[in-house]
């Protein structure tokens, strides 16, 4: 048991759910549940959740991954493909990038989005599961992980399996929901995370649930600095992290040796 | 950690400049072919006060990416203040402007100057967009109101500054002409020659009367 999100305690076979502790091998399916619901209100959701400010945060993740022509990026958790699309005209035709999600829902939302915003040729979609990702090893240039893993099961276990088809020097990228540095804003945003965003779930995608796990999941995942520690543990060097709006949100970069 | 300014705080400066740019180059195709010519060229403006670093890079599509973080070298690194860089973009004539102010430039100027001049002297169409929306006619009318509208606030703007220069320089004598401050210069610069000379006579002649 590596996964720094599992409870404490004798049984070692549980996880955690939000704030509910649940047999390992359900959150995946309870994962799911959640954003085969949320798919299609997704963007809108993430637009008014963060009044646009995602936008900036994978921007500069972006700006952060150095992509050049030529390259082979995974976006894993792409979920509407955001981060693919941008990729997909930084690498060009020479290169190629691999959307890959467990979900099939959200898989299928951001094949629609992407080929209407004309991005294809250079595109490959994948339902896969970032603990155990169907790639060759040393074969991908950059990874990035928006707002995924704090959903995955074993966080270290992917953590290694991304580290193991990176090439050597290839940057992983973690864009993900941190700690806040501030303990006044940390108070707003729980106010923010446990009373409002419920609510604009149920009144715009007509699923509270759903958004009452984002707020609990996001309070269970790693802070910045044990984020870096177990990227370091996996194997990554040079790891770094920056934060923003106050550490709402992290970034962490770390290169495979 | 290093203390740094939020990144998205910045990616939101630099990507509201690249939209605003771009959306301008979209209606200025002469411009945005000659950068085209200058593609892969990097810019590095890297701001003292406030601390920022902004990365202008000139895509093959004659656009621009403006980014807080780039790992491509840059062909040149300008350095100094905001008002420095304001001057700068705002000048007429950018090279000497350049020469003259306080900014620290490390590499090749000439990208830099042809960036400003393309930009500065972009010539916008506004016409393709509003015939797009409002139709042949009125779009047309419209810009035409347009072109006359800016090209009158160019002109009063360059005649407003010209009689300013005069009534400053001619009826108020606030500040002295230019040629006035040269000449100023020039004597205060032969004075200094005149009285190092003296002093070095001076000197000279003291060891002569020390010797005897």
């Amino acid at each position: 048991m590596t996964d720094h999100n599992r409870p404490s305690g004798d049984d070692q076979d549980t996880t955690h759910f939000g704030f509910t502790t649940v047999k390992t091998n359900e959150k995946e399916k309870l994962v799911r549940g959640v954003f085969d619901s949320v798919a299609d209100r997704y963007d809108l959701m993430n637009d008014l959740m963060s009044a646009g400010i995602h936008r900036l945060w994978k921007r500069f993740t972006i700006e952060l991954s150095a992509v050049r022509p030529g390259q082979t990026v995974l976006d894993i958790a792409g979920g509407t493909g955001d981060l693919s699309a941008r990729f997909s005209k930084l690498v060009g035709a020479e290169g190629k990038v691999i959307l890959a999600d467990i979900n099939a829902s959200m898989l299928q939302v951001g094949r629609d989005k992407l080929l209407d915003a004309g991005a294809f040729g250079n595109l490959h979609m994948v339902q896969c599961d970032a603990q155990y990702l169907p790639f060759p090893d040393n074969s991908v240039d950059c990874i990035t992980i928006a707002f995924g893993l704090r959903n995955v099961t074993d966080k270290a276990l992917a953590l290694r399996s991304m580290e193991r088809i990176l090439k050597p020097g290839g940057r992983l990228l973690i864009l993900e929901f941190s700690k806040p540095t501030s303990p006044l804003l940390e108070k707003i945003y729980d106010t923010y995370s446990f009373r409002i965003l419920p609510m604009m779930g149920r009144l715009v995608a007509n699923d509270e649930e759903s958004y009452r796990y984002l707020a609990e999941s996001i309070r269970k995942h790693p802070d910045q600095e044990t984020l870096m520690a177990m990227m370091e543990d996996a194997g990554f060097v040079d790891c770094q992290y920056h934060n923003m709006t106050g550490g709402i949100v992290a970034v962490h970069r770390g290169i495979k040796a | 950690m290093q203390r740094e300014h939020d990144p998205a705080v910045i990616t939101a400066v630099t990507a509201a400049l690249e939209a605003s740019v771009n959306r301008a180059l979209t209606l200025a195709p002469a411009a945005s072919r000659e950068l085209a010519e200058m593609a892969d060229t990097v810019l590095a403006i890297e701001c003292t006060a406030p601390v920022i670093t902004v990365y202008i890079t000139i895509t093959p599509m004659g656009t621009l990416q403006v980014s807080s973080y780039s790992e491509a070298k840059s062909s040149t690194r300008v350095r100094g203040a905001f008002d420095d860089f304001l001057t700068l973009a705002t000048a007429d004539d950018p090279a000497a402007t350049l020469i003259n102010s306080d900014l620290e430039i490390v590499g090749n100027t000439a990208p830099l100057l042809a960036l400003q001049q393309i930009v500065t002297h972009m010539d916008l169409d506004w016409e393709a967009p509003l015939v797009d929306v409002l139709g042949d006619v009125a779009g047309h009318q419209l810009a035409q109101l347009l072109r006359g509208t800016f090209s009158w606030g160019k002109d009063a703007g360059k005649s407003l500054r010209r009689q300013l220069s005069e009534f400053i320089l001619e009826e108020g004598r606030l500040s002295p002409p230019a040629a006035e401050l040269d000449a100023f210069y020039d004597d205060v610069q032969n004075l200094a020659l005149r009285v190092d000379r003296l002093q070095s006579r001076l000197k000279r002649f003291a060891q002569k009367v020390a010797a005897r």
